[in-house]
């Protein structure tokens, strides 16, 4: 669906912030970790269109995200901003989860209808007429997801969604997600909470100073203890009790853990 | 020594309905590091602002109740007073910059000028906690300039540098990589070794268990527990409470395992590791 | 993210000027004329201006300035030139329009008054940090609160540029077209406004609890991160304009 050649990219020209990435992106569900400052955001920001790349290539569905505008890559690929202030600007929670539909063209109704769909699924619906900046962090941050997950693009991409999210919170994102999922969509997340990757994501690519550090399966990734240490990342929790406890194979939920435990002893 | 009592806090935000503390009860010893967890719009953020003053002087709204921090008493002093003790990182990095400086270097002197540090103490304050937080990189970048992680870190960064005698802590790593969460919760630590008394807001359970003395659950404004990480992440109505225990005490709490000779689960990672070796399965 | 002062850095001998001198030859070049005024005297002072200016490498900076103003006094020389009541002796006529010595002489008295003015701020303005000059002025007793809302402003305007073009990143994130012709862009501005404003506001309320925190309105006596920019030669050059200025009145008294 999306493909990317030797891309490359910097704010200012003294510092290059990505370096010749090469990645190919299918449907399955994907994270992307990775330290503070590698890049990662600048990264979606480019697929999005709203950076432009120095160099390389990138190709959604085919076309050249270059020669299109970001309003037209808009009906595509959809994007929730890292900081929910940045994303927000409308009077209501309401208007502000219509705005996108109503700018890819879907009729009033619709997007009404979508809009109320959205915010059913982040539990803000009875607060469609309060002002967004009357929310918390964490509120401000699923209207962000209800306004794009209201546009229905093919291609999703989340910057942390579960920062400031109690367990409730990070359930409802996860059942998002596996929403989007099951309506055959590309998801991509970028996140600092491992336990919620393994538990939600399929393919894993780590990001470390500008470039790709790793990429694959998630449990393969995470059985990459070394390499994930030099990206400032590290296994989810249960992954390193199993190693501690001599688990043969990588562990990454912790139903795999109690069933593994249950059904046989792992070597001492 | 007590360094923070709160006695029958009670609070409201102005135009709000409910209270958003409930007649909240708890001291907290110097050196100590306090956990706050609890689902969202528990009334953590408020509690964190009650204790530098923010609650109720920048707010206004309705108070009850006393709040003494460092021996002031929270309403009858200003927040300028009591920053001088108190210093405290906000839950969202991005709208925490002073706006009037140039420099990532800049903006963490901001707070010494205000407070009065000498000029050679400034640059090696500012050094350090450069280090601490290894945001040296980006040292002379605009503030506005950085990574949501690098722009939390400078949030840190800027409080810790005042050496405030409590440091309250809302959330501060939300946007960290999972090495630099470590790391600023070894800091943290480190600090509250050195006298520091501590109070941090946290979602991280793994974390509020391995590092914290002891742990304020709350719960609709009120105290449920406050308690060592053992005993409140063992309560069996922690999941009624918008909480779930860290990964190691839900996996030995399916499996039926508790540490040896009590009634607890383990709760970190080394502690589930010596009770399941030791169960042997 | 830049800062919307026109400073530009510098290794010349105007840079190294401290901020409080540059801000004393403001008055002096604005008053010697006033006191004494002979064109002579106006285009002393516009000169030396001009030389410093030249001296700082910071004249191609003036150009832009300089061309706004030049706009506007030219409508002042016409004007003045043609309507002003004294007007007496005529200079020259094109068609219909007649211009007058006297009117002409007033406007060219404004004129250079304009220049030399400009060009006193303009050694000020290109030649020194905002934040210099502001932490100059809050070590001679300036309130820091004052020192702080001059200063954000150098910072807050840009920034608010800065939010319109994250908001417009919202906007055509989510399909609403920015780029392309005149028309779609004023289209797209507009609505910028109302939500720039109210996101400042809100910035301001959460920013107000952050620099509380910081010790904003402490009572300590503040410290300053940089050493005090100092000149060697700054106390002679304050004198010296002083004394310039009072042996002007005394010329114009006496003589
Ligand atoms: N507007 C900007 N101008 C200049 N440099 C920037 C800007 N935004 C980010 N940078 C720099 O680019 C690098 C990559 O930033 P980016 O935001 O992509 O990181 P990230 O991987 O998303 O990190 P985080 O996990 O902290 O959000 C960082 O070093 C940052 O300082
Ligand atoms: N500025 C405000 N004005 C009015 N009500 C507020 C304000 N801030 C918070 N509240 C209310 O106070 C209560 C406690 O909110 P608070 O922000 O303290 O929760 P929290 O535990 O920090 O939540 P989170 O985990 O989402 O950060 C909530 O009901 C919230 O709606
Ligand atoms: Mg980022
Ligand atoms: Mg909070």
């Amino acid at each position: 669906m999306i493909k990317i050649a030797n891309l490359s990219f910097s704010y200012n020209k003294e510092t290059p912030v990505l370096t010749g990435i090469k990645l190919e992106f299918d449907r399955r569900s994907t994270a992307i970790i990775g330290q503070n400052g590698a890049g990662k955001t600048t990264f979606v920001k480019l697929l999005k269109g709203l950076l432009k790349a120095d160099e390389g290539e990138i190709l959604i569905h085919d076309h050249n995200v270059n020669r299109k505008t970001a309003a037209q890559l808009a009906r595509t690929i959809g994007l929730v901003f890292q900081n929910p202030n940045d994303q927000i600007f409308k009077r209501t929670v309401l208007d502000e989860v219509m705005f996108g539909p109503l700018n890819i063209k879907m009729d009033k109704q619709t997007a009404k209808e979508k809009a109320i769909e959205a915010l059913k699924m982040v539990e803000l619906d009875g607060k469609l007429e309060m002002n967004p900046h009357d929310l918390s962090l964490s509120e401000k941050k699923l209207l962000c997801i209800a306004s794009v997950v209201a546009m229905e693009t093919d291609i999703i991409i989340f910057d942390e969604p579960t920062i400031a999210q109690d367990h409730g919170g990070k359930e409802k994102i996860r059942q998002i997600i596996q929403a989007l999922k099951d309506k055959n969509k590309l998801v991509m997340t970028i996140i600092h909470d491992m336990d919620f990757v393994a538990e939600n994501f399929e393919r894993t690519i780590v990001f470390t100073e500008g470039k790709v550090l790793l990429d694959g399966d998630t449990r393969y990734v995470f059985s990459q203890k070394e390499l994930l240490e030099t990206a400032c990342v590290e296994a989810p929790g249960i992954t390193k009790l199993a190693e501690r406890l001599g688990f043969k194979d990588t562990v990454i939920t912790v139903e795999e853990f109690i069933n593994l435990k249950q059904t046989c002893s792992p070597p001492r | 020594m007590k360094r923070i009592v709160v006695e029958g806090l009670k609070y409201k935000y102005p135009l709000a309905d409910s209270l958003a503390l409930n007649d909240v009860t708890f001291d907290i010893k110097q050196g100590e590091f306090i956990g706050i967890i609890g689902k969202n719009l528990a009334g953590k953020s408020t509690l964190c602002q009650a204790l530098v003053g923010l609650v109720p002087h920048f707010y206004k709204g309705a108070y009850g109740g006393k709040v003494f921090v460092g021996g002031l008493e929270v309403k009858n002093h200003s927040i300028a007073d009591i920053s001088l003790k108190v210093g405290m990182v906000f839950q969202n990095p991005f709208t925490q910059v002073t706006g009037s400086k140039m420099t990532v270097y800049e903006e963490i002197a901001f707070g010494l000028e205000n407070i009065g540090v000498p000029r050679s103490e400034i640059i090696e304050r500012i050094d350090s906690v450069l280090n601490l937080l290894k945001i040296e990189q980006v040292k002379d970048h605009n503030p506005f300039d950085l990574s949501g992680g690098q722009m939390q870190r400078m949030a840190i960064a800027s409080i810790i540098a005042m050496k405030p005698d409590i440091l309250v802590l809302d959330e501060p790593t939300s946007q960290l990589d999972p090495a630099g969460s470590e790391e600023v919760f070894q800091a943290i630590q480190s600090l509250s070794k050195q006298g520091i008394t501590v109070i941090l807001a946290e979602h991280k359970m793994e974390k509020i268990a391995q590092y914290c003395d002891r742990v304020l659950l709350l719960n609709n404004g009120k105290v449920v527990d406050f308690d060592t990480p053992g005993k409140v992440f063992s309560r069996e109505d922690l999941e009624e409470k918008g909480v779930t225990a860290p990964v190691y005490t839900r996996v030995c709490k399916a499996l039926g395992v508790k540490k040896a000779g009590t009634d607890e689960y383990p709760v970190t990672l080394e502690e589930a590791e010596r009770v399941l070796r030791g169960d042997g399965a | 993210m830049k800062s919307i002062s026109l400073y530009e850095e510098g290794t010349s001998f105007v840079h190294d000027v401290d901020p409080i001198t540059k801000l004393w030859y403001i008055p002096f070049a604005i008053l010697i004329p006033i006191i004494l005024p002979l064109f002579t005297v106006s285009f002393l002072l516009i000169g030396l201006s001009l030389a410093l200016l030249l001296a700082a490498k910071v004249i191609r900076k003036t150009i832009p300035v300089f061309g706004f103003v030049f706009l506007i006094l030219i409508t002042v020389v016409l004007i003045q030139g043609m309507f002003k009541p004294e007007n007496e002796t005529v200079l020259f006529q094109i068609g219909p329009l007649t211009m007058y010595k006297e009117g002409l002489l007033f406007a060219l008295t404004i004129t250079l008054r304009v220049i030399n003015i400009i060009g006193a701020f303009m050694i000020l303005v290109l030649t020194t940090k905002p934040s210099d000059l502001v932490e100059a002025l809050v070590r001679k007793g300036m309130s820091p609160r004052i020192g702080y809302v001059v200063v954000s402003v150098f910072q807050i305007i840009p920034e608010m540029m800065a939010t319109m073009s994250t908001i417009t990143d919202a906007q055509r994130a989510r399909g609403m077209e920015t780029e392309g012709k005149l028309l779609v862009r004023i289209k797209a501005f507009l609505p910028l406004l109302g939500p720039v404003v109210l996101g400042s506001l809100i910035n301001t309320k959460e920013r107000a609890m952050a620099l509380e925190v910081r010790g904003f309105n402490s009572q300590a006596p503040k410290t300053f991160l940089y050493e005090e920019k100092t000149y060697q030669f700054s106390k002679i050059l304050q004198m010296g304009m002083l004394l310039l200025t009072v042996a002007a009145v005394v010329w114009r008294i006496f003589l």
